[in-house]
């Protein structure tokens, strides 16, 4: 078990730490790449700046969303709140990365984080509980988003049973090496699935308007490609 | 002749029906577009980052109404993006290997032609998605590729040919109808309210170069005089081209590569009478496709001014003559979509509005976040889902109609005004819907020379 764990918190964490780093500045690199590339081949290069801005502020702290649909809305801020602040800032985590690399950061109080962890599971299957029952969502719900839901919760849970082993009915090590082995899941899932969004929300907006800002010619370059510019 | 419609809710053109290899083609299509425009970024980034909330279905008013999963904004896209991540990116076409999976078929094509015609890309959805998708953006380009395969309705072909290969308008109205047609509303001015008002045409140097929606010089007579008797109490310095007067631009609502060829030639009229300023009348969709005029025609094109805009820079600079009596009746105003969501046009039209009524009351929601009219996206044009337009799309509508209470409903837009009387008629709403220069003409104070 001890060497299970060690490969668990060392190699295997090395790399899906890595994949999750590298897969998300991927994604930020094409963006980036891709609208660079938009904005120079744009006819109209002029853009409602102020109206981006204000909108992906109002997304990335969704506040004034809250008035349309404040069940949901309420439950996903919690549960973004908990899932970003939980892992980054717990004491434990902080002391890991010290002793690694000699980084050192400021910590929550465990009080503080257990309470995070018991909102970030429950509003993870709030979330899967709204999902099914809201008959549009349901509609237009695949499997993965349940199972991506279960994928989150699971370090959170195990999680809080290593920091109260009194009410861990399965084994310290045991449930230790599924902590770190779900965060690691974790770690190669957000680039590789729909949780890219944690690096692409800040420029969707932006994205939205330059989806309309054409290149001057781009309507007759494609009738001439499809070999009918004559055609009505 | 046979019914077009047995396939589709829309009459299409026989070659619709006609069409083969269509999968391939499409995609061809689909190719060419990604290359050459701008659509590759935001497919991509929808494609990696859609969440699937659906929180997009709470906010569009024909989900509110039919509950049907094909309704849902997000579902709609998803059609489109489902085609794109297998055909155009490496883990699409992988999956595809491994599993079998997603493969494009005729069938699959009706099913989007039906879906990207149910919504009016009023573009609503987006202000509630946290993702920040635009399924109006989606929606826009999904129509223009089902177009390069013939998968169009046949009143937004049939009219965009008249325009670019016939006539030079989509009313098929000649230079000689037009100059008749500008007499005698210059004639109903002078009985009327005793004054001289001109529609001049084909003037060199003016500073405005005049597109209404095209239809207006055929149904919305009061309008045009309320425009005309506006540039003759300010001193405007206007004119109305022979070579071409129609402002209305159907590729905004089916092809890219149509819009592109229609913004060309308003341009090019303004250039031809040497005039400065593209001044598009009370339409929604001829102004927002006249903004993308610096996207076809560069930053040295000429500037695009809506006639609202106009009316409401002059009073505000005090030039705009009224008279002490105001419109008594309760007015309401419905945003157009296509120069609202934006927030472009939102504040001139009420600042008319409280300028010239003693009662007007706003609809709710409204400005960015107003309900279209349900017409919007060229179906209005398609007389033959009249019923689907003021049914399940614009029962919201009519319900915030009701809800003001008004006697009198202005939009500044052809299409919603043709929709809006349709809904009005279906849901018997006793309400008269009329553009905003109708109600300036009744207060504009002509002066005492009267010419």
């Amino acid at each position: 078990m001890n060497a299970w764990l060690e490969w668990a918190r060392g190699p295997a964490f090395v790399f899906c730490f890595s994949f999750m780093v590298m897969g998300l500045a991927r994604h930020v690199a094409l963006t980036v790449w891709e609208t660079t590339r938009t904005m120079r081949r744009a006819g109209d290069k002029s853009l409602p700046l102020a109206y981006i801005a204000r909108a992906t502020l109002a997304w990335l702290l969704p506040a004034r969303a809250i008035t349309h649909d404040a069940l949901f809305t309420a439950t996903s801020v919690v549960f973004h709140v908990a899932i970003l602040i939980v892992p980054v800032f717990l004491a434990g985590h902080v002391a890991l990365w010290t002793r690694a690399l000699g980084l050192q950061w400021p910590a929550i109080p465990n009080g503080v984080a257990d309470v995070l962890t018991i909102l970030a599971v429950v509003t993870a299957a709030g979330l899967a509980a709204l999902r099914l029952t809201a008959k549009a969502t349901r509609a237009i719900t695949r499997p993965s988003d349940y199972a991506l839901l279960a994928a989150l919760a699971l370090p959170f849970v195990t999680g809080f049973l290593v920091m109260h082993p009194g009410l861990d009915p399965f084994g310290y090590e045991s449930v230790l090496l599924l902590h770190v082995m779900s965060g690691n899941l974790v770690f190669v899932l957000l680039p590789a699935t729909k949780l890219a969004h944690a690096a692409l929300l800040p420029g969707t907006q932006l994205v939205a308007e330059l989806g309309w800002h054409w290149p001057p010619d781009s309507g007759s370059r494609v009738g001439r490609a499809l070999g009918k510019e004559e055609h009505v | 002749m046979s019914d077009t419609r047995t396939k589709h809710s829309f009459y299409v053109e026989q070659r619709t029906l006609d069409a083969t290899d269509r999968p391939r083609k499409f995609l061809e299509a689909f190719a060419a577009v990604l290359e050459h425009s701008s659509y590759h970024l935001p497919l991509d980034v929808y494609s990696r980052a859609s969440a699937r909330c659906g929180r997009c279905a709470a906010e569009c008013q024909l989900y509110q109404s039919t509950g049907d999963d094909q309704d849902i904004p997000c579902h709609r896209s998803e059609l489109l993006l489902q085609v794109y991540r297998r055909y155009f990116t490496r883990s699409g076409a992988l999956s595809a290997r491994l599993t079998g999976g997603f493969t494009l078929t005729d069938e699959y094509l009706d099913t989007m032609g039906e879906a990207y015609y149910r919504c009016t890309a009023c573009r609503r959805c987006k202000l509630s998605c946290p993702i920040g998708i635009d399924h109006g953006l989606v929606t826009h380009l999904a129509r223009w590729l089902l177009a390069e395969i013939d998968l169009v309705p046949k009143a937004l072909v049939v009219a965009t040919r008249e325009q670019l290969e016939g006539v030079g308008n989509t009313s098929a109205i000649s230079p000689a109808a037009l100059r008749d047609t500008c007499e005698f509303l210059e004639d109903e001015l002078r009985e009327n309210y005793n004054v001289d008002v001109k529609f001049p045409i084909d003037i060199e140097g003016a500073e405005y170069v005049f597109f209404p929606a095209v239809s207006d010089y055929l149904l919305e007579p009061d309008t045009l005089m309320g425009n005309a008797a506006v540039m003759h109490v300010t001193g405007g310095s206007w004119t109305i081209g022979t070579g071409n007067f129609d402002g209305i631009n159907y590729g905004l609502f089916y092809s890219d590569r149509m819009m592109e060829r229609i913004v060309r030639q308003e341009v090019d009229e303004v250039r031809r009478l040497k005039g400065r300023t593209v001044l598009i009348g009370e339409c929604g969709h001829a102004t927002r496709s006249a903004w993308f005029v610096p996207t076809f025609c560069g930053p040295g094109a000429p500037p695009v001014v809506n006639v609202v805009q106009y009316t409401a820079r002059q009073l505000r600079e005090g030039r705009l003559p009224l008279r002490p009596d105001r419109i008594e009746e309760r007015v309401t105003y419905h945003d157009p979509c296509n120069i609202a969501r934006s927030g472009r046009i939102t504040e001139e039209p009420r600042e008319i509005l409280q300028a010239i009524c003693r009662d007007f009351v706003e609809m709710t929601p409204n400005r960015r976040e107003n309900y279209c009219c349900g017409g919007g996206g060229g179906t209005v044009s398609l007389d033959e889902i009249r019923k689907f337009r003021t049914g399940p799309m614009g029962r919201r509508k009519a319900e915030q109609i009701r809800a003001t209470g008004a006697r009198l409903l202005v939009a500044p837009c052809a299409n919603c005004k043709k929709q809006l009387r349709e809904i009005c008629e279906d849901h018997q709403l006793d309400v008269e819907v009329v553009g905003l220069h109708d109600l300036v003409l009744k207060v504009i104070d002509f002066g005492e020379g009267r010419s």
